[in-house]
């Protein structure tokens, strides 16, 4: 399940960001936030894309690197707020 | 392999991820040796200040025993180190002090009460020390003690604020009080920002060597940093008034941004520190001269403080406001943030200045870049933007492409940057004209030097930041190794002035330039005009200049507001008051019935008397020392117990604050009324340009000019009282020389119309690396004239600088520094007193 959360968000991330990027060189662990990829704007873009594909809710604080920084981590948060 | 491993490593865990702070002797041994090179960089460099290579032994000795200790203990051990650097810089009482109030701060956050209640009682507490810190209120807490505090607490406490009404980790004591109490900021009270969630969750995240490696890399790319920042602040820095021509536009708007590459370096050196005691922190720049649109800018600069605001105020106000529309909401939270960017700006101002700064041009700067990063994003939310994972390399198109768009952010930038730092607006605007000087192939330069960089820095396309250096390749991990202690090596060995001076000549100078720490000619005279003329344009964090200031105490006496001095009709517009008695914190400070700083004298010269007349500016009139103590009075002392011939020695002080080279010429009417037998005229540095500047402000307050070649100097140079300060230097500048020339002519043909020897004793003001561009011209000047020249250009060599004036913000020479001038001057006067006593004047 976390798996194929995780697919969908790095699905999102490489036609939205990294359009003609290796999708093999987006790993779970790439740094977006504090790596240069998800400024504010892709950010912005992220969230309403999380809550609309996933039916959550994120509030302002939850836009930072802890939650956001890595595939992991985003399909961590998705993964939490559906529970 | 190395067979022996420091600290503990989980098991089967050490090449993979997550190690727990273990490093193998070899490497340990590796990063202690460069660590040693770095301190002899930091010496050899004289990298900031005595203070920071202090607090980098204390770092680096402390280091040696953190990479040793269990992992338990090393976050304990990094707070009392960062305790005990406070009491080493700061001393005692105000470590005591910030812990104390840090604590109280940090305590109030975790009441238990409701997160309002809380947040009333810090908005409570912060007015508090506000109104301390403005001294509205007295309280028991040193000058010294409030830049620290503030960068420890003044945006740090409003991250951990809002960090803590969201966060579920529990808190750790130790953590939090190592994150308000950073060990760098005890020397560095510019670097107030770190983001609490990136303290804490980057903690030995990765391999303990690789971080320690890193943070050495970044400490040596903060070195050059600031090495290239010396070079662009002591030698292509320019005045708005020397802004002549498109060659030295380009010069002035390219340098004015540069000298960011301190600001840049300190952030580097700081960052690299804290990688020594495990705290992998991002990077704080990303190579902010290649940005290819504002976006982009205000991404790569200072990017904690972008975190912050797009943390703290930036997200909130976007999700507060998305019923409005993402588009709607992202503008409106824009704008906001470069308005408390503004705002906030000031703040920071208050807490390390105890002043609020309220200047047009930062509100005008913050809301301009705003309005250019709205503009931008919106571009960008439509068409996207080039992001990459890494791949190695782009097409010559996608280049070309890149660098033209790097290059246009680039001059755009430093245009807003010159707008900002300018000293106001009018200043600023007087830089333009100059776009329609002369062109010639020198303008070319730094367009030229410029373009080159950015294409060199565009050629790659830049890897994603801020991975763990363990995923790094190899190959490439051992590059980065390999440039660090090359450039170690070279830059320690090139310090070494056995080394350097076998470069050419004008090299070696650079060089030697390069390694200390001063205040550029620039900001010399910026610091220099304080005294001169009681006005500073410090009103920003736009000079070097402004930490010297940062360190005077609010209740510090400036010369120029000590009450001595009156107003008068004629062309000096001051003199000193006539028989006046002031008590200053350096002694008695009283005046003769002719408004001499000195005894009583006679208007006509006593028989078998030898008069002086001693013309001078505050440091002859003896600022910083009490009656009978001045050089002049010393003098004068001894010549009456050790001279000869004369029965009697009379050196009459006609020295008034503030005084410059025309103003003399008023103080030589009066002096020559006493029938002096010699006139000591007292020169200090950049006398051309002060005798230029003074006819500027005579000009400009409509002052009548008694003499006709000053007014026909004025006329030929169209200098007219409606133009701005820049321009009508800018003006007069060509006169420098000549103005001066015939002010020295001056007064050697009316002292010796007067049967006065003219006698020019050359004093430098009492500063490290005094910049004496003007002086050579000044001596020539005075020889040309007639002058007896007395050069005592060195007359502090070897002297502790610090103990022979009165503060660094203030180089008025102190009693012993008026001893040593006195004794100078004495020895000088005795070398020539065949001239001076019994020579009758010489004719020019």
């Amino acid at each position: 399940m976390s798996d194929d959360i995780q697919s969908t968000i790095k699905d999102f991330i490489l036609r939205e960001f990294l359009p003609g990027e290796d999708p093999d060189e987006l790993t779970h662990s790439t740094p977006l936030v504090s790596g240069g990829i998800l400024d504010s704007i892709a950010t912005i873009k992220l969230v309403l894309f999380l809550e609309e594909r996933f039916g959550i809710k994120l509030q302002a604080h939850e836009a930072d690197a802890e939650h956001l920084d890595t595939l992991a981590a985003i399909a961590q948060l998705v993964h939490s707020k559906r529970a | 392999m190395n067979a022996v491993v420091l600290g503990k490593i989980r098991s089967g865990e050490e090449s993979t991820a997550a190690p727990a702070g273990g490093i193998s002797i070899t490497n340990y041994l590796l990063v202690v040796a460069q660590l040693g090179l770095l301190v002899l960089l930091f010496r050899q460099f004289a990298i900031e200040s005595a203070a920071f290579l202090r607090l980098a032994l204390l770092s680096f000795g402390g280091f040696a025993i953190h990479a040793l200790l269990p992992m338990r203990l090393r976050l304990p051990f990094f707070l009392l180190l960062s305790l005990a650097a406070m009491v080493v810089i700061l001393n005692l009482a105000n470590a005591v002090s910030i812990i104390a109030i840090g604590i109280t701060l940090i305590g109030i956050c975790h009441l238990p009460l409701s997160f309002t209640l809380r947040g009333i009682l810090l908005v409570a507490a912060t007015t508090l020390l506000a109104a301390l810190r403005a001294n509205w209120i007295d309280g028991p807490v040193a000058d010294a003690v409030w830049p620290i505090l503030g960068s420890m607490f003044m945006f740090r406490l409003i991250v951990y604020f809002y960090d803590l009404r969201h966060d579920t980790t529990p808190v750790s004591p130790v953590r939090t009080l190592s994150y308000f109490f950073v060990l760098p900021n005890v020397c560095f009270p510019l670097f107030p920002v770190i983001d609490y969630k990136a303290f804490r969750r980057n903690y030995f995240d990765d391999d303990a060597y690789r971080i320690y490696q890193v943070g050495i890399d970044w400490m040596v790319r903060g070195v050059i940093h600031l090495i290239l920042y010396r070079f662009v602040y002591y030698h292509l820095t320019l005045a708005p008034s020397e802004v002549t021509g498109p060659a030295q536009l380009s010069q002035y708007l390219v340098a004015n941004f540069l000298l960011y590459l301190r600001v840049s370096g300190l952030f580097h050196l700081i960052i690299g520190l804290l990688y020594l005691f495990g705290f992998r922190l991002p990077e704080t720049h990303n190579r902010y001269l290649l940005a290819a649109s504002f976006t982009d800018f205000w991404r790569r600069i200072n990017i904690y403080w972008k975190e912050f605001m797009q943390k703290v105020f930036y997200y909130p106000a976007v999700f507060k406001l998305r019923h409005l529309g993402t588009t709607k909401a992202m503008v409106i939270a824009t704008m906001y943030v470069f308005l408390l960017t503004w705002f906030l700006h000031a703040y920071q101002w208050f807490w390390l200045r105890g002043t609020m700064l309220l200047v047009i041009q930062d509100i005008l700067f913050w809301l301009i870049l705003g309005a250019l990063v709205v503009v931008n994003a919106l571009y960008e939310l439509k068409h996207g933007r080039n992001r990459t994972l890494g791949a190695p390399t782009r097409t010559w198109r996608d280049v070309a492409v890149i660098t033209l768009k790097r290059y246009a952010t680039f001059w755009f930038i430093c245009i807003l940057w010159s707008f900002w730092t300018a000293g106001s607006l009018t200043t600023w605007w007087s830089l333009w004209p100059a776009v329609s000087g002369p062109y010639t192939i020198g303008m070319l330069l730094y367009p030229g030097i410029v373009f080159a960089i950015i294409l060199v820095g565009s050629i790659e396309r830049s890897p994603v930041r801020n991975t763990r250096s363990s995923q790094t390749a190899s190959t490439e991990w051992m590059r980065a190794r390999l440039a660090t202690v090359t450039a170690l090596i070279v830059l320690v060995g090139v310090s070494i002035e056995g080394v350097h001076s076998q470069l050419d000549p004008e090299v070696a100078t650079t060089v030697h330039s390069l390694r200390s720490s001063r205040l550029s000619r620039l900001d010399t005279a910026e610091l220099e005009r304080g005294y001169y003329e009681s006005l500073l344009s410090v009103n920003r964090f736009n000079s070097q200049l402004w930490e010297v200031y940062t360190k005077k105490p609010e209740t510090w006496l400036d010369v120029q507001n000590a009450g001595l001095k009156r107003f008068t009709s004629d062309f000096a517009q001051t003199e000193l008051i006539p028989s006046f008695v002031s008590e200053s914190n350096f002694g008695t400070i009283s005046t003769n019935r002719w408004g001499m700083r000195d005894g009583d004298y006679e208007l006509t010269r006593p028989p078998d008397t030898f008069r002086i007349a001693m013309l001078g500016a505050s440091a002859v009139m003896g600022w910083g020392v009490g009656d009978g103590e001045t050089f002049e009075a010393l003098i004068e002392s001894r010549l009456n117990l050790e001279g000869e011939r004369y029965d009697n020695f009379e050196i009459l002080n006609f020295g008034v604050p503030g005084y410059q080279p025309l103003q003399q010429l008023v103080a030589l009417e009066k002096a020559l009324r006493f029938q002096p037998n010699a006139i000591l005229y007292i020169a200090t540095g950049r006398e051309p340009s002060r005798a230029a500047w003074y006819l500027v402000e005579a000009v400009q307050k409509g002052i009548e000019i008694p003499y006709p070649r000053l007014r026909e100097i004025v006329a030929e140079s169209g200098l007219l009282a409606s133009m701005d300060e820049t321009t009508a230097r800018r003006r007069l500048e060509p006169y420098n020389r000549e103005i001066l020339a015939w002010t020295y002519d001056y007064i050697v043909e009316q002292s010796l119309a007067q049967a006065a020897l003219p006698i020019l004793v050359f004093l430098p003001q009492v500063r490290e690396g005094t910049w004496q561009e003007e002086t050579p011209e000044t001596l020539r000047l005075a020889a040309a004239a007639g002058f007896d020249v007395v050069d005592l250009s060195d007359v502090y060599e070897g002297q502790d600088i610090a103990t022979i004036r009165l503060a660094e913000w203030d180089d008025h020479p102190n009693r012993r520094g008026h001893e040593l001038i006195a004794s100078r001057l004495y020895e000088a006067i005795a070398e020539r007193k065949v001239v001076i006593f019994t020579g009758s004047p010489r004719a020019k």
